[in-house]
């Protein structure tokens, strides 16, 4: 029996090839997943540990409470550090991302693509993680060191002019070293500028503190004994004080939580294509079991047990599945790194050095791809099972034709009502983020099974739809395309509901990012009453001198500023955010609805007031005039009363509001997220826009101050890259079940040889030929579309439903949709095309002969 | 060549395999039919009969020799050029029918019309529903018509194009006798009414002797040339012959 199977394999190349590449690709993508952030993860670990290689003990801030973001150490706390007994020698480290790296030119800036400059203060030599190329470290105010890389990327030689910006204006230095980190030319791809600590704690505002400080013990102290003592002298709730081991190891945890965010999303993009994969499984081992029934029957009259023909099938899909997988790891090896090119072109630069091979991945991969074949491959199995030995004798013809369970119709729309019932339990059942997420994605997955079970009753009417044009066209073989297409409803359901899968997914993202493109311009107009908006071209906060800058330029009127921390507020369970507003300009250039209160409660805001939003509010059951006792992340208590509650759908004021003096003061957040400002009336907006864009640019280059339009645009043009990610991504979906169409085109072609045979005989053109196969492919696939943007919607609508309160509309991208269709057609016509070569070089005499 | 001819062959050889393993499935076939002339081709097994008839067709191509269709000689045409020759001269009728299931009785006679992108002419059709008797059955599907209604709508499909050849490859294999005589009266009358000319293969004696003439192929040579008589006169030939 399994030399029968694999005889099949041999015998039935093309198909298995099709069938393997499906699961190819999903392997692929899962081994490349884990490959991808192994070796992210291993290239940190590196990171990590030469940065802490020389430290035997490390203190840093401890993090007040979830998301609270990382606080500082004063100078006082280094000073008592210093004064433990076994310290040899205990330096403050100065450490930040916030910092750019120019070109030569000083115009742009050296690194891009996502990867952030890491402004250094210089660390003593027995500290320090780094090692010196050429030249050594910088010794007067206005030297620098770069890392190697940055040299070589932007041409820097020792003695060179170089650029740094941090928090204010672009300073400039003489390069005097040029440094390695341990034996890496860049720190996982960051740009390195190490200064002098006190001239990096003025570029990024931190005079007096420190993000860390390392250690170095005297010799006979164990690292753990000075640990413990420095432990005990300082305060428990505001130090972590840890070896430099457990500190590196510290550090890689944390990183691996906030990489696992990125492997989920890429596990479910590939867990999608396998599961498109499954639908093409199903499909082709539906029509080959049919095309054998005489085979089996054949099979079982000689003797065979239906536990025999069974095994034969499963056997087959088992080798099949599990070869499929083993390219698919392979495969995986390649698509990391393309994985990784994908990241870097949309924005994020994720190092890794090299690729690591977990026995996880291998474990993972060749289990998921041979168990989803061969439980795909179990419905098909069973039917060959059930196959009657006298069949063998009977017409073939009559053995093809499926029989339609009377149950099949409620069974398939009870399916789909299920999923749309999980769906609805996560959306609206209040289940937390992960779990609702996961009952969203379940319940799509068991509506898309519904649907393609439902499929074969609409393919006739939708057939019609889409082929009566193509045969007014086109004449007979639009007709005959048309009427392949619905010989057998259930094959043409099941093929176009794979590619309607990946449609469906796509329609609903673009739906979703129309209405959020569409619910930011509706904030944008109703919120925002000053005419220009400055922020930084890289997430990063404003230089805190900017805001004067942008007032300072001729026709800039008023200028408020916004600044965003993280508050924990007693009572309340999770995180907070909070929004810093300038009392006294925040209502000339921002429009609020309120539900309690009047804009006039921003203007009076003070040092013991907060007003709130609605929907925090709500949740909480905060009143106005209650007092909330609020925790800072740098551990400072203060007591507000609530004198109102807004409605605001911006989103820009968060859960709570403050004044940016108390977010200066008891949150240690001194610099502006963005700034908005108003110009004098009666002058053209956009050319003060020009003017302060270019007069800010130059002072500091990151910084690009916008119109509302260019704001929305802005934001659009955030939305759109991740947009662009996400469709690579879902890409692969699509061309899993493209496969799926050749597949199922083949094998048709295989069963009608004898018509196409005869259709060549009196006279049909191989072009004629290959445009049946052609439009019959081209209406699958419009099937599919169609289902799939009509699902796409249904999804889109049921899960904006509860973000209605937050002000998000719905709006349909007809345009985006009316391109989906196009490129279904198009997807239609290059599926067919091997399998259209194939029918028109059919042998006229053979395919007679054939039986 | 006769100036009525409308399949000349020449010399035809057509051999299969190489070297040793080579065989003459014809072995110098020469032969001339005339307009509105009633052909069978008989032989046993392997004698070639249905090699010649592909041949002639243009569904295959001689190893040497020439055949020359109303005027056109096959030797030198494309793909392109025989597909269109099919369309345009050429009548077939098939041993298992060979209707496109999805199509109704009339649309697949017309089928060979509308993919040479030719109008109908509906009176032609008509007359030729008519004579096959299916005019209660236009709109049916093939599965929901009898072997021997199958047969007479592809007899229909045949002559639609009015072409100038019909070859009918054991029209009557797949029938039962009363099917059958109803197909073998059909393709009679297209001969001496529509003044069609029809080639046959066929082993079944009493078709045979509803054709004008009768070729025995042997080995791949024509042994026999002559009238066709009754059906027992052409067993007597098969037995003396063949």
């Amino acid at each position: 029996m399994v030399a029968l199977s694999l005889r099949g394999l041999v015998t039935r190349k093309l198909r298995t090839a099709l069938t393997a590449l499906a699961i190819v690709l999903g392997v692929g993508f899962v081994a490349g997943t884990y490959i991808l952030t192994d070796s992210i993860n291993k290239a940190f670990d590196n990171v990590f540990q030469t940065a802490n290689q020389n430290t035997d003990v490390s203190v840093t801030p401890r993090e007040q409470f979830d998301n609270a973001g990382t606080s500082q150490v004063p100078a006082a706390v280094l000073r008592q550090v210093q004064s433990v007994q076994g310290v040899r020698l205990a330096a403050g480290s100065v450490s930040d991302s916030a910092a750019t790296l120019y070109t030569k030119d000083g115009r742009d800036a050296l690194v891009r693509g996502g990867a952030p400059t890491i402004l250094n203060g210089e660390s003593p030599r027995a500290l320090s993680p780094l090692t010196y190329a050429e030249g050594s470290e910088p010794s007067a105010p206005d030297q620098i060191a770069i890392d190697k890389h940055s040299a070589s990327l932007g041409d820097f030689k020792l003695g060179d002019t170089v650029r740094v910006s941090a928090d204010g204006p672009i300073r400039s230095f003489r390069l005097t070293g040029i440094v390695r980190f341990g034996d890496q030319d860049s720190l996982a791809g960051a740009a390195l500028a190490i200064v002098q600590t006190p001239v990096a704690q003025q570029m990024l505002k931190m005079v007096g503190r420190y993000n860390s400080i390392n250690v170095i013990a005297d010799s006979g102290v164990t690292p753990q004994q000075l640990t413990d003592r420095i432990r005990a002298e300082l305060p428990r709730q505001l130090y972590n004080v840890r070896t430099g081991e457990q500190q590196a190891r510290r550090d890689a945890t944390d990183l691996q939580d906030q990489l696992s965010f990125l492997r989920t999303f890429l596990l479910a993009f590939a867990g999608i294509a396998l599961f498109v994969g499954a639908f093409l499984i199903v499909n082709t081992y539906s029509i080959t079991v049919a095309q054998r029934m005489r085979e089996f029957a054949l099979l079982r009259m000689i003797g065979a047990s239906r536990r025999q023909v069974l095994r034969a099938v499963l056997g087959e899909a088992f080798v099949v599945g599990l070869g499929a997988s083993i390219i698919g790891l392979l495969f995986g090896a390649a698509i990391a790194p393309a994985l990784r090119g994908l990241f870097t072109l949309f924005g994020a630069d994720l190092p890794s050095q090299g690729l690591v091979l977990e026995t996880r991945t291998i474990i993972v991969s060749l289990l998921i791809g041979t168990v989803v074949t061969v439980v795909a491959a179990t419905g098909p199995a069973l039917r060959a099972t059930r196959v009657p030995p006298i069949a063998a004798l009977q017409d073939a013809a009559s053995l093809t034709r499926g029989k339609t369970g009377r149950l099949r119709t409620p069974l398939s729309s009870a399916i789909a009502l299920i999923g749309i019932a999980l769906m609805c339990v996560g959306l609206f059942g209040g289940a937390s983020g992960g779990s609702a997420a996961g009952l969203i994605g379940v319940g799509g997955a068991v509506v898309f099974i519904g649907v393609g079970l439902l499929a074969s009753h609409v393919v006739r009417p939708l057939a019609l739809l889409v082929g009566l044009p193509l045969e007014r066209a086109r004449g007979v073989p639009g007709r005959l395309a048309r009427e392949n297409a619905t010989r057998q409803p259930r094959r043409t359901a099941s093929t176009s509901a794979a590619l309607m899968i990946g449609v469906a997914l796509v329609a609903f993202i673009a739906i979703f990012a129309a209405g959020l493109k569409a619910s930011i311009d509706h904030a944008i107009d109703d919120g925002l009453r000053g005419q220009l908006v400055a922020e930084t071209d890289n997430f990063t906060p404003l230089p805190s001198t900017a805001a004067r800058s942008l007032s300072q330029v001729p026709g800039v009127r008023t200028v408020s500023s916004v600044r965003f921390a993280n508050v924990q507020v007693t009572g309340v369970k999770s995180t907070k955010a909070v929004t810093g507003v300038d009392p006294t300009t925040v209502n000339s250039v921002f429009e609020t609805r309120w539900k309690q209160g009047s804009p006039s409660l921003l203007s009076s805001l003070g040092p013991g007031t907060t007003v709130v939003s609605k929907s925090f509010a709500d949740d909480n059951d905060v009143k106005v005039g209650q007092t909330l006792d609020l925790r800072s992340p740098t551990d400072q208590r203060l007591a507000v009363r609530v004198t109102g509650v807004y409605d605001d759908q911006s989103g820009l004021l968060a859960d709570l509001t403050l004044t940016n003096t108390v977010l200066a003061t008891a949150f240690n957040e001194t610099r502006d997220a963005f700034m908005i400002a108003t110009t004098a009336p009666g002058q053209s907006s956009d050319a003060i826009q020009k003017l302060a864009d270019r007069t800010l640019s130059a002072q500091y280059p990151t910084v690009k101050v916008l119109t509302k339009e260019g704001f929305k645009n802005d934001q659009a043009g955030q939305i759109d890259q991740l947009l662009g990610l996400v469709y690579v991504l879902l890409s692969l979906s699509v061309i899993v079940s493209l496969f799926g169409i050749v597949n199922t085109l083949v094998l048709s072609i295989h069963e009608r040889t004898r018509e196409l045979g005869m259709l060549r005989a009196i006279g049909t053109s191989r072009k004629q030929v290959r445009q049946i196969v052609r439009y019959e492919s081209v209406i699958t696939a419009l099937i599919g579309a169609v289902l799939g943007v009509v699902l796409g919607a249904i999804f889109a609508v049921l899960v904006t439903i509860p973000l209605k309160d937050q002000g998000f509309s719905v709006s349909v991208p007809v345009p985006t949709l009316i391109v989906l269709l196009i490129l279904a057609i198009i997807a239609g016509v290059i599926a067919a095309v091997l399998p259209a070569r194939r029918a028109a070089k059919l042998d006229v005499l053979r395919a007679l002969a054939y039986e | 060549m006769t100036a009525n001819s409308i399949v000349t062959a020449v010399d035809l050889h057509r051999r299969f395999g190489e070297g040793e393993a080579a065989v003459d499935a014809l072995d110098g076939v020469s032969l001339e039919l005339p307009q509105g002339d009633f052909t069978a081709v008989m032989g046993p097994s392997g004698s070639g009969k249905s090699t010649l008839m592909h041949i002639l067709a243009g569904l295959d191509q001689p190893t040497s020799g020439s055949v020359v269709i109303d005027g056109t000689e096959l030797a030198n045409l494309d793909d392109k050029r025989l597909t269109q020759l099919r369309r345009d001269k050429i009548g077939f009728i098939f041993q298992s029918f060979n209707l496109l299931p999805v199509l109704t009785a009339e649309e697949n006679i017309v089928l060979p019309l509308k993919i040479a992108g030719r109008a109908v002419d509906e009176g032609w059709l008509s007359q030729l529903i008519d004579t096959v008797g299916l005019d209660d059955r236009r709109t049916h599907h093939p599965s929901e018509l009898s072997g021997g209604q199958q047969q007479r709508v592809a007899v229909a499909r045949a002559l639609i194009s009015k072409p100038a050849v019909v070859f009918a490859d054991e029209p009557t294999g797949n029938l039962d006798s009363t099917s059958s005589n109803e197909v073998l009266g059909l393709l009679r009358r297209s001969v001496d009414e529509l003044g069609q000319t029809v080639v046959m293969v066929t082993h079944d004696a009493h078709a045979a002797s509803v054709a004008d003439r009768v070729l025995v192929l042997a080995d791949g040579r024509i042994v026999h040339d002559g009238v066709a008589g009754t059906a027992d006169d052409v067993i007597d030939l098969m037995r003396t012959v063949a």
